[in-house]
């Protein structure tokens, strides 16, 4: 009996002990502890679900930057010492709910900041976690205006708000000779292609141009009736927010049907490989709209002296040329490095270090192949960058985007009217 | 006031949706009738399908169409390959033999889309055809989309040519025979493994070719599976459980109420429109449209 006592209790102990053994490893190695030798970012974003194609490119975008400034300076330098960067991914699935779920994991598990979601739906719901556990956060992707409406005081973003880019592509669009009457305007039904298709009613009531309607429906509609409808219509314009996949089957039913407007503007992402890839024939002549391409007029940065620089390191690393979306997520990294080392404060970060850096953020200029980036303080785009230039583009024959507006931009003539299905 | 003119063009759309949609609904409620699997996979073959397109089409002069012999083929092996594993998972002791074949049918279609997601990326893919491009105009009626018409008309065909096959063969005598009474059939001495692997490899190779039109119609995309899955789900419903005559009503019916929906209620409300639907075909005629089907249970 007593040798049963004893042997129960020294178990007790020995599974006690061992679980106390296991908790404090897995405290260790879930940064709560001293002495990381590294910048420890989280990255939510989705890498799987409907938006895996954007999901992708920011994980580019941010891997592209931790990569370079690892291999080209060890990593960040702080008081004469340098920590690297790590990224840790956390799969948002394309889902907002699992978007804060996932964030809040990686906030438990010790991340110095994060690095936002591809997409502003999963954006709208990660950002409040953010707010809540004071966790500095900067995305490179995700526009719509809700985000910085809301005022959310721990959440930045390097790509400016859609209601400033597809407002003045727009625009830019309907300056073209001949100037058109009538625009028809599309978008799928979810927070970032409503404020598309919003920011493009804006632009055109502002124009005071017809807007013969202005539709909204879900992701997976059949584009025949949404372009039958449209051809009733007979616009001199088709305007659409969307992501890629609606593009390709909006081209696709308008070829089907031979609906033949002056121009299609779409947004987002007619300059990348997916657009192209999936439109085919159809994709030369889109309208675009962009803050950067690899052939922008710009010289110097930081860690990229170039776009071109900037462009060719993508295509070296990934084969694949970036779009901006890729060019805003890497800024976002460089922006954060730039504040750590403003900060002074090695790795891991104290909660009093994190606020202390979104006072850093809240001033910081930087200057980076993508742009200069600040950060404004306070209004309808608190803490979103809208410094960057919004360009209106256009495919060429070979799907090459050439800069077509606003005038003062363009880099080429558009091709204006675009030549009908049957004559291409 | 209705403008006539876009009415007779949303019934073409609904018509030409319809088609699409019978021609993955063909399969579908063979495989079911015959095999009694209900099969997830069915959205993913199709994506595999126009995958298999984009990849063969540049081999053919960057035509789609052309591929759809071997698509056929690769599919009619591949289903006669899977079949035996199904069967395997759905008898013998085991319990909930549908459940079985569906848990098991849902792990192929992950393992299918995690496949061409790995092989390909997440990326859109052209299926080009420059035969099946554009659409013909009927003055005074509408726009006849042609990769959408020539998909109705292959849908269409397919069915026409699996109802011959199982009226008016001895093969599909044998077929109907397992359909009905597996034991029985067997104890007249069809060979019951053999007649399953050609039903669901003709299940299959008529999806993956699907696949091809529907990639040709949209474009290829490794996430385009599961809403051909759900529409899959709809027909069987609407049809009537493994009753294949009904696919066509149902495809009709399907693409008619989208297309409606879509154009004079609300792009929004469509799917809210197509679940009522089949809730009522449930509640008052669980054998389909028809009434022909198995009682859905």
């Amino acid at each position: 009996m007593t040798r049963k006592h004893k042997d129960r209790r020294t178990f007790l102990k020995s599974v006690g002990g061992t679980a106390t053994a296991v908790g404090l490893a897995g405290c260790a190695g879930l940064g709560g502890g001293s002495g990381r030798d590294y910048f420890k970012l989280g990255a939510v974003t989705s890498l799987s679900g409907d938006l895996r194609f954007g999901g992708e490119v920011t994980q580019r975008g941010y891997d592209l930057w931790a990569d370079t400034i690892n291999e080209e300076q060890g990593g960040i330098e702080i008081g004469g010492e340098t920590y690297e960067v790590q990224i840790e991914y956390a799969d948002a699935q394309s889902n907002p709910s699992t978007g804060a779920d996932a964030a809040s994991e990686m906030i438990n598990d010790g991340a110095d900041a994060i690095l936002g979601p591809y997409s502003s739906n999963v954006t709208l719901a990660v950002c409040p976690i953010m707010d809540q556990n004071s966790m500095p956060h900067i995305t490179g992707s995700a526009e719509s205006p809700q985000i910085w409406q809301e005022g959310y005081e721990y959440s930045f973003g390097t790509i400016p708000t859609v209601s400033i880019i597809g407002n003045e592509a727009a625009s830019a669009l309907l300056n073209l000779e001949p100037q058109p009457d009538s625009v028809y305007i599309t978008a799928v039904n979810e927070p970032f292609s409503v404020a598309t298709g919003d920011s493009m009613q804006a632009a055109a009531e502002e124009a005071g141009i017809t807007v013969e309607n202005y539709e909204q429906f879900p992701r997976d509609t059949d584009y025949t009736n949404v372009v039958s409808a449209a051809q009733n219509a007979d616009p001199d314009l088709h305007l659409h927010g969307g992501h890629i996949g609606s593009h390709v089957n909006l081209v696709n039913a308008a070829e089907q049907l031979g609906y033949n407007p002056d121009g299609f503007l779409m947004h987002y992402g007619v300059n990348t490989g997916s657009y192209k890839d999936g439109a085919g024939a159809q994709a030369p002549y889109t309208f675009g709209a962009t803050v950067w391409i690899p052939g922008v007029d710009r010289e110097g940065g930081v860690l990229f002296d170039s776009p071109q620089a900037y462009a060719d390191a993508s295509q070296s690393a990934y084969d694949t040329a970036p779009d901006y979306t890729q060019a805003g997520s890497t800024a976002a990294g460089i922006v954060f490095q730039e504040a750590f080392k403003e900060l002074g404060a090695a790795p891991p970060l104290s909660q009093d270090d994190k606020d202390e850096l979104i006072g850093i953020l809240e001033e910081i200029e930087v200057n980076t192949f993508y742009g200069d980036v600040a950060f404004e303080t306070g209004g309808e785009y608190h803490h979103n960058n809208i410094n960057t230039q919004p360009l209106l583009i256009q495919l060429g024959e070979d799907g090459s985007p050439t800069i077509v507006g606003p005038e003062e931009s363009a880099t080429g003539e558009a091709n204006y009217p675009v030549p009908a299905w049957d004559e291409r | 006031m209705v403008d006539i003119g876009l009415f007779t063009q949303i019934v073409i759309n609904g018509l030409l949706l319809g088609g699409i949609y019978v021609t993955i609904g063909v399969g579908f409620s063979l495989a079911f009738g015959v095999l009694e699997v209900v099969d997830f996979a069915v959205g993913e073959y199709v994506m595999v399908g126009a995958f298999m397109g984009a990849v063969l089409a540049p081999l053919f002069g960057a035509e789609g169409i052309f591929a759809i012999p071997i698509v056929l083929v690769v599919f009619f092996a591949l289903g006669a390959l899977i079949q035996p594993l199904i069967h395997h998972v759905t008898t013998g002791d085991r319990p909930h033999p549908l459940l079985m074949g569906l848990v098991f049918t849902f792990g192929l279609a992950t393992f299918l889309r995690g496949s061409v997601l790995t092989i390909f990326g997440p990326n859109n893919r052209d299926v080009p055809s420059s035969l099946l491009t554009g659409g013909v105009a009927v003055p005074g009626v509408g726009t006849f989309p042609v990769v959408r018409t020539v998909t109705a008309v292959f849908g269409v065909t397919a069915l026409v040519v699996f109802m011959y096959y199982l009226y008016r063969t001895r093969g599909g005598m044998a077929i109907r025979a397992i359909a009905e009474d597996r034991t029985n059939a067997r104890l007249m001495g069809i060979n019951i493994n053999r007649y399953q692997s050609i039903a669901y490899g003709a299940y299959a190779a008529l999806t993956g070719s699907a696949g091809v039109f529907i990639g040709m119609t949209f474009t290829a995309n490794p996430g385009m599976g599961l809403q051909y899955t759900a529409f899959a789900f709809f027909m069987v419903v609407l049809a009537g459980m493994g009753y294949l005559p009904g696919v066509i009503l149902a495809g009709i019916v399907l693409g008619l109420t989208q297309s409606f929906t879509a154009v004079y209620i609300s792009g929004n409300l469509v799917l809210l429109v197509l679940f009522a639907i089949i809730y009522l075909v449930l509640l008052v005629s669980p054998a389909g449209i028809l009434g022909k089907g198995e009682w859905a249970t």
